[in-house]
C-alpha cells in the first residue's frame, strides 16, 4: 500500500508549529486510502495536495494553531512559574529586611481592626444558626403604616399566635414571649434584680435550647413555673440543685420546673424563663382577643416541613386584616423573618427583642477599620515604588526575555499577597487582645462566641487577599510599565530620589488622619475631666446615696442624721446626674400636653443639693394637700407651658392623671440627667414614700469609720436587708463610662494610625537617605554642619507633616466641636486651642523622631566609607 | 456566538445525529458529499467543527488508535443539549412555516 505524498505531510506539519494534528491526519490518510481504490495514484496525491491546500487556509486549522500556542504559557509550565514567583519573593523579602518588616508590620496595624469588625460581622451572621428547625422557624413583625411615618416593630399583637394555630393547619407551633419579666427576687431576705421573659410552651420545643434538668414539653406549662439559665441558678443556690425549689418574688412565688445551658449565639437573652401562663395570670386584658397592644410582646411560629413561606405570607396577610380593623387611622401589616436572619438583618427595628447589632453598625465598623486600614495600604504602594529602582534591573532582564506585562503583574501580586498573609498572621495576634478589650465594654459579650471557626479563617484569608490585591496593583502596573532598556542602563534611578507626586499626596493623607485621631483623643479626653469636675447644677462633692431597699425610711433617716459626722440628709426617687426614666405627661389647657421629667424628693432635697432656686420657696411643697398638689419645677417647664396658653395661669397645671399641681417655687435650670441629655422639663413632688434613694451629706475626717457607722445604724433598724452605700461623685462617673469606652477606642486608633504614619515616614526616609548616602558624603567632605545636613534631609517631610495639620485642624474644629462632641454631649466646652497644639505638638515630635533616627545613621557615617561604598 | 445557525451548519448537525456513535471527520464527509451531492473539503468541514464546537452545539473526544489510520486516532464529535433545542427550534419553525404556506408547495 503506498502513502500519502510526504512533502504534503512535512508542508502541514511545518505550517501547524506545535498544533496538534493527529486526527486530521488521520481523516486525510483514510480519505487518501479511499481514493487510492477508486482512482490512480497521482490523482489521489493531487487531491491529497488539494486537502492540505484548503486546510492551510481554513479557519479550523488556523484556531489549532492560536489555541496550541497560548496553552504553552499557561498550562504546560504554570507551576514552575509560580514556584519561581515564590522563590524571588522570599529572596526579596529576605534581601530587604527593613522594607519587609516595616511593610508586615504596617499591614498587621492596620487589618487588626478589619479583623475584629469581620469577626463581629461573621460571628452575628452565625447568631441563631444552632436551632434544628431553623428553617421552619419565623418572627413575626408588625408594620404600622400611619398618615406620616411608617413605623416597624419586631413584636406583634397577643392575639395573633391563637389565631393562626387554630385557622392555619401548616403552622405547627407558635411560641408567645412576652418581654418584660423583671422579678425582684427575695432569697434568704437579700434581694435581687433578674430579667427575663414569659415564654410560650412549645419554647424548648421549638428553639434548640438544651434543658439540663427538666421536661422539655411541661417546664413552661403551669403557671408560675420558671427555667432558670445554669448562670442564674449558680447565683440563686450554689451547687444544690435547683429542681423543684421555689422563688420568692415580688409577683408570687415561682417553682423551679427546669435548669437550661446558659445562652449562646443567640438573640434572646435572659436569666429566667417563666410560663406565658403566669402572664395570662398577672395581666388584666384578654390576651385572646388582644389586637390593640403589640409592643412587647413576640410570636415565633414554626412551620410544618415543606410549607413554602407564600402560604405564611398569605395567612399574614388575613391576619392583618383583623387587626386593621382595631385601627382605623393606621394600617397594619404582618411580615416574618426567619430566626437566624434577625440579627442582624431586622436589628434596627423598634423595639427588637434580646440582643444584637444592627447592619448599620457593622457597616460603621468596617468603615472605622477600613479608615485604618488605608494608610497601610498606602505605605506599601509607596515603598513599593520607591524600592521599584533596585528592583527595576530585575523586571528589566525579565522583559528582555520576553515575560509579559500580564506575567510581571501577576508576579508582583502574587508577592503582594504573600506579603498580606503574613501579615494576617502577625495581625491575628495584635487582634486578638483588642477584641478581648473591645468585647469587654458590649455587656452581652457572654453569649457571642467570637474565637476562631472555619468561616472566620476563611473569611480572614479572602480579606487578606483582597488586601494584596488591591495594595498591590499600583506597584505591579507601575513595574509593568518600565522600559527595559531604560532600567537596564540604571536610567530610572536618576533624578527621582525625592518623594514626588502622589506619594506626596498619600503621605498627606496619613498624617491628615494621624492628627485627626490625636485630636479626637485629646477633645474627648478633655470633656471627660470636664463633666467629672463641673458640677451639674448642684452639689454632688461628699453625698452619700443609699438605696433605702425596703427598710422603713422616716427611722432610717432620722438615726442617720443623729450621727455627728452626718451633716444633712434627705431623700429622692432618682439619683441626679444620672439617667431617669420616669417621665409623666402635664397639660396647661386640657388639650395640649408635655412630656416632663417627674422626681420625688424629700425635705430640704433643694438646699442640700445646693440647688438654684430663683423664684418661690421650697419647702412650700410639703404642705400638699387632697385638692391641690404643690410643686417645683425648673424654668424649661415654665417655658414649654408659656408656648400653649399665654393669658391663663402658668403656674397652675393637670398631670394625665387628673391631679391638679400649682407651682411654688422654680428651679434655674440644671442637668438633672447627664451632659449629654437635653435639659427636659421637671417637676419635683414631695414623696418620702415613693423616694429610692437616701442622700446623706458627710462631712468627715476618716470616711470608712462614718461609713461603717452609719452600717451599724442600718443594721440596729433592719438586720435582714444589705446596708450599700456609694458616693453620688462615683455614681455620676460611672454614668459617663461611654466616654471612656470612646476614649479608650479612640486612643487605640490613633495609636494604630500613628504607628502606621510613622512606619511609612520611616520606610519614605530611610529609602531616601540611602539614595542620598554620596550626596551627604560630599556634602560633608565640602564641610557641612551636622545641623545643615539634618535640615537638607527633613525640610521635606516636614513641610508635608505641616501641610497635613494645616488640613487637619480646620477638619477637626468642624468635626468634634460641631458634629462629634455635639452628639456626644451637650452641654460641654467644646475643642480647645491647646488640646488642637498639643496633638500637633506631638505629631510632629513623633514625626521628627522617626527621621532623625534614620538620618542619624548616616549623617553620623564616616564619609570616606561612605563614598568607596557606593 | 450563538443564535444563528446556518444551513451547512444545520447540515453537519443533522449528519452527525444520523451518524450517531460514528460521527468522526471522514464519515461525516462522506456521508453528506453521498446525500447532498456537495464537493466537501476536509479543510471546509473542520472550519465548520470548530466553528459549531465554540458556539457550544457540539463536543468531541478521541477514540481508540485504529490501524488503518497508521495508528492515529480519530476525532468524534456528538451533539450538545443546546444543539438540540436549536435545531427543534430550527424545525419548529420551518414546520410553521409549511403549515402556513398560503401557495400549494407540494410537487405531484
Amino acid at each position: 500500500m503506498s502513502i500519502p505524498p510526504k512533502n504534503a505531510q512535512r508542508l502541514l506539519r511545518r505550517f501547524a508549529g506545535r498544533a496538534d494534528l493527529e486526527d486530521i491526519l488521520g481523516d486525510m490518510d483514510e480519505i487518501y486510502s479511499c481514493n487510492l481504490k477508486d482512482a490512480k495514484e497521482w490523482q489521489a496525491d493531487l487531491n491529497y495536495w488539494r486537502q492540505v491546500c484548503s486546510l492551510l487556509f481554513s479557519y479550523g486549522f488556523k484556531k489549532r494553531k492560536i489555541s496550541a500556542a497560548y496553552a504553552h504559557y499557561y498550562s504546560q509550565n504554570s507551576i514552575a512559574m509560580f514556584k519561581n514567583y515564590f522563590k524571588i519573593a522570599i529572596r526579596n523579602f529576605a534581601k530587604h529586611k527593613l522594607f519587609t518588616t516595616l511593610n508586615v508590620f504596617g499591614l498587621a496595624l492596620g487589618m487588626s481592626i478589619c479583623l475584629i469588625a469581620l469577626t463581629v460581622t461573621v460571628t452575628v451572621h452565625l447568631m441563631d444558626e444552632f436551632h434544628q428547625n431553623k428553617a421552619r422557624i419565623y418572627q413575626i413583625n408588625t408594620s404600622i403604616k400611619g398618615e406620616a411615618n411608617k413605623t416597624f416593630y419586631s413584636s406583634t399583637f397577643p392575639a395573633t399566635s391563637d389565631y393562626l394555630i387554630q385557622n392555619y393547619p401548616f403552622v405547627e407551633a407558635v411560641v408567645d414571649i412576652q418581654s418584660g419579666f423583671k422579678p425582684v427576687v427575695d432569697h434568704h431576705g437579700q434581694l435581687f434584680d433578674f430579667s427575663g421573659y414569659f415564654a410560650g410552651e412549645a419554647f424548648f420545643n421549638v428553639f434548640s435550647f438544651n434543658l439540663i434538668q427538666g421536661n422539655p414539653n411541661a417546664v413552661l406549662k403551669d403557671p408560675f413555673s420558671m427555667v432558670l439559665t445554669e448562670k442564674t441558678a449558680k447565683k440563686l443556690f450554689g451547687d444544690e440543685s435547683a429542681l423543684g425549689k421555689t422563688i420568692k418574688t415580688d409577683l408570687g412565688t415561682f417553682n423551679v420546673t427546669g435548669v437550661m445551658e446558659d445562652l449562646y449565639q443567640t438573640h434572646f437573652f435572659f436569666e429566667m424563663l417563666t410560663s406565658y401562663e403566669t402572664y395570662k395570670k398577672l395581666s388584666v386584658t384578654d390576651l385572646k382577643n388582644d389586637w390593640l397592644n403589640f409592643r412587647n410582646h413576640y410570636a415565633y411560629t414554626l412551620l410544618y416541613e415543606g410549607t413554602e413561606t407564600s402560604q405564611l405570607a398569605a395567612a399574614l396577610a388575613e391576619t392583618a386584616e383583623i387587626a386593621d380593623a382595631y385601627y382605623p387611622d393606621e394600617s397594619i401589616e404582618l411580615r416574618f423573618i426567619e430566626v437566624s436572619n434577625i440579627v442582624p438583618h431586622k436589628w434596627n427595628n423598634n423595639n427588637a427583642l434580646g440582643v444584637g447589632w444592627e447592619e448599620k453598625a457593622l457597616v460603621f465598623f468596617i468603615a472605622i477599620g477600613i479608615l485604618i486600614l488605608m494608610p497601610s495600604i498606602f505605605n506599601h504602594t509607596n515603598l513599593s515604588i520607591a524600592r521599584s529602582l533596585k528592583r527595576a534591573k530585575e523586571i528589566g532582564i525579565r522583559k528582555v526575555m520576553g515575560v509579559q506585562k500580564k506575567q510581571i503583574k501577576t508576579q508582583l501580586i502574587i508577592e503582594t499577597m504573600l506579603m498580606t498573609l503574613l501579615a494576617l498572621i502577625i495581625s491575628f495576634f495584635i487582634m486578638v487582645p483588642m477584641k478581648e478589650f473591645l468585647l469587654e465594654m458590649v455587656y452581652f459579650s457572654e453569649v457571642v462566641d467570637t474565637d476562631l471557626n472555619i468561616y472566620q479563617g476563611l473569611v480572614f484569608v479572602g480579606f487578606a487577599l483582597l488586601v494584596g490585591l488591591i495594595a498591590g496593583i499600583f506597584p505591579a502596573q507601575y513595574f509593568a510599565r518600565l522600559n527595559p532598556v531604560q532600567t537596564l542602563k540604571g536610567e530610572v534611578l536618576n533624578g527621582k530620589n525625592k518623594v514626588a507626586g502622589y506619594k506626596k499626596g498619600l503621605f498627606v493623607f496619613q498624617f491628615f488622619m494621624s492628627l485627626v485621631f490625636v485630636t479626637g483623643v485629646a477633645a474627648i479626653g478633655k470633656q471627660y475631666k470636664f463633666v467629672l469636675n463641673n458640677n451639674h447644677g448642684f452639689e454632688s462633692n461628699n453625698v452619700l446615696s443609699i438605696p433605702f431597699s425596703d427598710i422603713d425610711k422616716q427611722i432610717l433617716m432620722n438615726e442617720l442624721s443623729k450621727h455627728p459626722d452626718v451633716k444633712a440628709v434627705t431623700a429622692s426617687s432618682n439619683l441626679p446626674g444620672l439617667r431617669s426614666s420616669e417621665r409623666i405627661q402635664v397639660s396647661s389647657n386640657r388639650i395640649d400636653s408635655i412630656d416632663v421629667m417627674q422626681v420625688y424628693v424629700a425635705d430640704n432635697f433643694v438646699e442640700q443639693m445646693k440647688m438654684e432656686l430663683i423664684w418661690g420657696e421650697s419647702k412650700a411643697i410639703s404642705r400638699s394637700n387632697q385638692n391641690e398638689e404643690l410643686v417645683l419645677v425648673n424654668q424649661r417647664l415654665i417655658q414649654s407651658l408659656k408656648v400653649f396658653y399665654t393669658q391663663a395661669d402658668t403656674l397652675r397645671f393637670t398631670m394625665a392623671d387628673g391631679t391638679k399641681c400649682r407651682v411654688v417655687g422654680i428651679l434655674k435650670d440644671f442637668n438633672f440627667e447627664p451632659l449629654s441629655e437635653l435639659i427636659s422639663p421637671l417637676i419635683m413632688r414631695y414623696s418620702l414614700e415613693k423616694s429610692n434613694y437616701a442622700l446623706v451629706t458627710v462631712n468627715s475626717p476618716n470616711i470608712k469609720r462614718t461609713i461603717t457607722d452609719l452600717e451599724l445604724i442600718w443594721s440596729d433598724i433592719d438586720q435582714n436587708r444589705t446596708f450599700r452605700a456609694t458616693f453620688l461623685d462615683d455614681e455620676i462617673e460611672e454614668a459617663y463610662f461611654i466616654f471612656v469606652a470612646q476614649l479608650k477606642f479612640f486612643s487605640v486608633l490613633s495609636i494604630l494610625a500613628i504607628t502606621i504614619s510613622c512606619l511609612g515616614l520611616l520606610g519614605m526616609v530611610s529609602y531616601t537617605t540611602e539614595n542620598r548616602t554620596k550626596e551627604i558624603a560630599v556634602r560633608k567632605i565640602m564641610g557641612a554642619t551636622k545641623a545643615s545636613l539634618f535640615y537638607q534631609l527633613t525640610k521635606d517631610f516636614l513641610k508635608l507633616i505641616a501641610i497635613a495639620a494645616l488640613l487637619a485642624i480646620p477638619f477637626s474644629y468642624v468635626f468634634y466641636d460641631k458634629i462629634f462632641l455635639h452628639f456626644l454631649i451637650r452641654y460641654g466646652t467644646g475643642l480647645g486651642v491647646i488640646e488642637v497644639v498639643i496633638s500637633i505638638l506631638f505629631l510632629f515630635m513623633v514625626g521628627a523622631a522617626s527621621i532623625y533616627w534614620q538620618t542619624a545613621k548616616v549623617t553620623k557615617a564616616n564619609p570616606a566609607t561612605k563614598l568607596r561604598y557606593q | 456566538m450563538k443564535g444563528y445557525l446556518g444551513e451547512f451548519e444545520e447540515l453537519v448537525l443533522l449528519t452527525i445525529a444520523n451518524l450517531a456513535d460514528q460521527a468522526y471527520g471522514v464519515a461525516i464527509l462522506n456521508d453528506i458529499s453521498k446525500r447532498a451531492n456537495r464537493k466537501l473539503s476536509i479543510g471546509a468541514l473542520h472550519s465548520t467543527l470548530t466553528r459549531l464546537e465554540e458556539k457550544g452545539y457540539i463536543s468531541s473526544f478521541l477514540g481508540e488508535p485504529t490501524n488503518e489510520r497508521g495508528g492515529r486516532r480519530k476525532r468524534y464529535f456528538e451533539l450538545t443539549d443546546s444543539a438540540k433545542l436549536e435545531l427543534a427550534n430550527m424545525k419548529a419553525l420551518r414546520d410553521q412555516l409549511w403549515a402556513g404556506a398560503k401557495i400549494n408547495l407540494s410537487l405531484k
